[in-house]
């Protein structure tokens, strides 16, 4: 990550060279290549097999929930709901994230409970409330399948296809669906067109009134921090007994005292990595990229617009059971209706084309060759 | 209490002049507001993972508590490699599984048929959380003297809703065998030998055995079962479970060579309501299972020595097969051990932010 600061710097530095006809915020940067981990570096034959896997509901308990369930293309890879859809018979408690750009992610999942995307993959295929596979289970599945076999043994050289392996070729593939040509990345990268007046304005917002930046910084947007903006709790707790049923089996599943089980009502986020109370409440600041196509946003859907968004924070974010720990740079902004419209401007600008890849066929089970039980 | 019953019964056994084969098992003794509540359970859907899935879909009180396929039907999106057994007198068992590999009590049984990724896939969590929603449930655990819906609380239930399942009214406990029934006893005990295993009130010593019951193919050619086992060996720490195609009985938690393909003795109890027959399912009919064992059983080099050729003439298997079915009593489908009720609903939490979790 500090590589790709660096490497996002100097591209910053080298393009504002030349024109120097609009200075470029020096906290804001075009986005790179996403790192690639050592221990699993990319293949075009891996990046194939993470592709099927990623579409193919064999990773799942009931052989019905894929990746792509949840994070679908068509859903700007992400579901277009306050909440995630959750397991057959279940609800999820949190918003789905979209897929693209998730390779730059430190930490996966809104508490950053995941070190890496190959163990957001195994998590996310296991997890009650999402695939509610068993790994063991999985693996044997994969062993079933004739292409996979084939796949597994020329990726990685397995005799039979191990379910750790998946989740690298789904990592792999997941590195390939990055966004780097936006507007806002074309513009960085030194074409002074490439954002419209109103979506400058937007941006001189971003780094200066409203402060935006404070948090969404970088190449990514994000300072992949922590904070309690004051997001209000999600609404569903109110209303369906299946989000209840949920939002009380992760209190329990994730860690909490007694007392805290009972009594908690909103998603204590970073706490249960830390288990620190100022913690409560708290979820990584989000990248803004692809934002157009992900809506509802903030951890829990909450707010439907990303101008619902800018309001929210000119109103100096808002209220939940954690406010004691809500950051202190969230503040009144004091922006007008023509200023708000701007900044929404700039968020579009840093969203591309959407990305709508025909999905692959998914090959099927076969029965075994015969064996001679030796 | 089995050593007893089993003296009793041998003791009958021995007086030839007694119409009466058996005594009645007995009622085991239970909490009954424990029982009502495992009932409930019982027919509940929730406790599966996708919620698609009782303890009664595969376990079905008119079939004593079977499910009438030669191989079970297991979780969505697989397959089972064994034959659901009839949960007739289940709490008098020893030993669960056709393996045998739980061999501690019902509350055990219920936990791994609700949590195996092949059967329920229930992360109990989610189990628990769900039970804490239906106010029926919150009712029911208070009056089985539990504070609130919880995990070991529902498996103790449905164990001793599994401890209610007694047989009731068979022939071989009234007394009212029929002349066949009667001269099947003899070739049962005699000829036949079928009670050197199958003895004791249940008709089982619940010990493992080599029959030489042949592979059901079906296993192998099916993904969805074929993966399954594999799932199942690879737990069990099996080794070269790949390359397996045979189902290795209680080898797996033996990991003796000479267990291989054994499998636990069943009841008898009830077989006219459970066909198809064996731990795979692989005879239809009873006639078949006597002409296997009438044959000498199957062909395995681990074979049972005492499996021979019996010799038993059409009529003589007539015979045995009325007394194996006069060890059959009243049908399961009856109120005391059916929940009969569709009142599965989760109740919203009114005023949620107010009320404790």
């Amino acid at each position: 990550m500090k590589h790709l600061t660096a490497f996002a710097v100097s591209l910053a530095t080298l393009v504002a060279m030349p024109a120097m006809a609009q200075d470029r915020p020096d906290n804001l940067a075009a986005l790179g290549p996403p790192p690639i981990p050592a221990d699993n570096p990319m293949t075009p034959e891996k990046i194939a097999l993470g592709e099927k896997l990623f579409f193919d509901p064999i990773l799942s308990g009931n052989n019905g929930m894929p990746c792509s369930a949840c994070h679908a293309p068509s859903a700007g890879w992400a579901v277009q709901d306050k909440i995630s859809f959750g397991y057959p018979g279940t609800t999820h408690w949190r918003n789905s994230q979209t897929i693209i750009n998730s390779a730059y992610y430190g930490k996966l999942f809104w508490a950053g409970a995941s070190g890496s995307l190959e163990k957001q993959a195994r998590s996310a295929a296991r997890g009650g409330v999402a695939g509610n596979g068993e790994d063991d289970m999985m693996e044997a599945r994969l062993a079933f399948v004739p292409e996979y076999r084939e796949a597994f043994t020329d990726v990685f050289g397995d005799d039979w296809p191990s379910v750790r392996h998946a989740y690298m070729a789904i990592a792999a593939y997941q590195r390939t669906l990055v966004q780097t040509d936006t507007p806002f990345d074309n513009y960085m990268n030194g074409d002074d067109a490439a954002l419209t007046d109103q979506q400058k304005r937007g941006l001189e917002l971003f780094t200066g009134k409203a402060n935006c930046a404070a948090c969404h910084n970088g190449a990514l947007l994000s300072d992949e921090a922590y904070y309690n903006t004051g997001v209000p709790p999600y609404d569903g707790w109110e209303d369906d007994p299946i989000a209840q049923i949920t939002f009380r089996f992760e209190l329990f599943a994730k860690g909490s005292t007694e007392e805290m089980y009972r009594s908690t009502k909103d998603d204590p986020g970073l706490y249960f990595r830390t288990k620190q109370k100022a913690d409560k409440g708290k979820f990584r600041t989000p990248s803004l990229r692809y934002t157009k196509y992900t809506f509802p946003y903030m951890h829990n859907g909450m707010l439907e617009t990303l101008r619902d968004v800018v309001v929210f924070y000119n109103e100096g974010g808002g209220e939940n059971e954690f406010s004691a720990n809500k950051s202190e740079l969230i503040q009144p902004l004091g922006l007008n209706d023509d200023e708000i419209d701007d900044i929404v401007a700039f968020l579009e600008s840093l969203s591309g084309d959407e990305i709508l890849p025909e999905e692959p066929d998914v090959p099927e089970m076969q029965p075994l060759p015969v064996a001679d039980n030796n | 209490m089995l050593k007893k019953l089993t003296l009793i019964c041998s003791l009958l056994a021995g007086t030839a002049a007694m119409a009466q084969d058996t005594v009645p098992i007995p009622p085991m003794d239970v909490d009954a507001a424990r029982a009502e509540l495992g009932k409930r359970l019982f027919y509940d859907t929730r406790l599966s993972g996708d919620t698609s899935l009782s303890c009664a879909s595969c376990h079905s009180p008119e079939m004593a508590f079977t499910d009438g396929e030669a191989l079970s039907q297991a979780y969505t999106g697989a397959a089972h490699f064994r034959n659901a057994p009839t949960l007739a007198n289940v709490g008098y068992r020893d030993a669960w599984m056709h393996d045998g590999r739980l061999g501690t009590n019902l509350n055990d049984v219920a936990r791994e048929m609700i949590t195996e990724t092949y059967l329920m896939n229930m992360d109990m969590r989610i189990m628990q959380e769900r039970l804490k929603q239906d106010p029926k449930y919150v009712e029911m655990f208070a009056a089985a003297g539990m504070s609130e819906p919880g995990n070991g609380g529902a498996r103790n239930a449905l164990m001793d809703f599994m401890k209610t399942i007694v047989s009731r009214g068979a022939p071989v406990d009234t007394g009212e065998l029929s002349d066949a029934a009667m001269r099947g006893k003899g070739i049962f005990e005699g000829k036949a030998n079928c009670a050197a295993c199958h003895s004791g009130v249940r008709y089982t010593d619940d010990k493992p055995y080599n029959t030489g019951v042949p592979s059901n193919p079906d296993i192998w050619a099916d993904p969805a079962r074929h993966s399954a086992f594999v799932t199942y060996a690879k737990f069990m720490g099996v080794e070269n479970y790949m390359n397996l195609r045979e189902d290795l009985g209680a080898y797996i938690r033996t990991h003796r060579p000479e267990t291989k393909r054994s499998f636990l003795t069943p009841t008898l109890r009830e077989l006219v309501w459970t066909a198809p027959y064996m731990h795979n399912g692989t005879f239809a009919t009873l006639e078949e299972v006597v002409d296997f064992y009438d044959a000498g059983g199957g062909d395995d080099p681990l074979k049972d020595a005492r499996l021979k050729p019996l010799g038993l003439v059409p009529s003589e298997k007539a015979d045995l097969v009325a007394y194996l079915e006069a060890m059959s009593g009243e049908t399961f489908d009856v109120d005391q051990y059916v929940w009969r009720d569709d009142d599965y609903d989760y109740e919203l939490i009114e005023d949620w932010k107010n009320v404790q979790n």
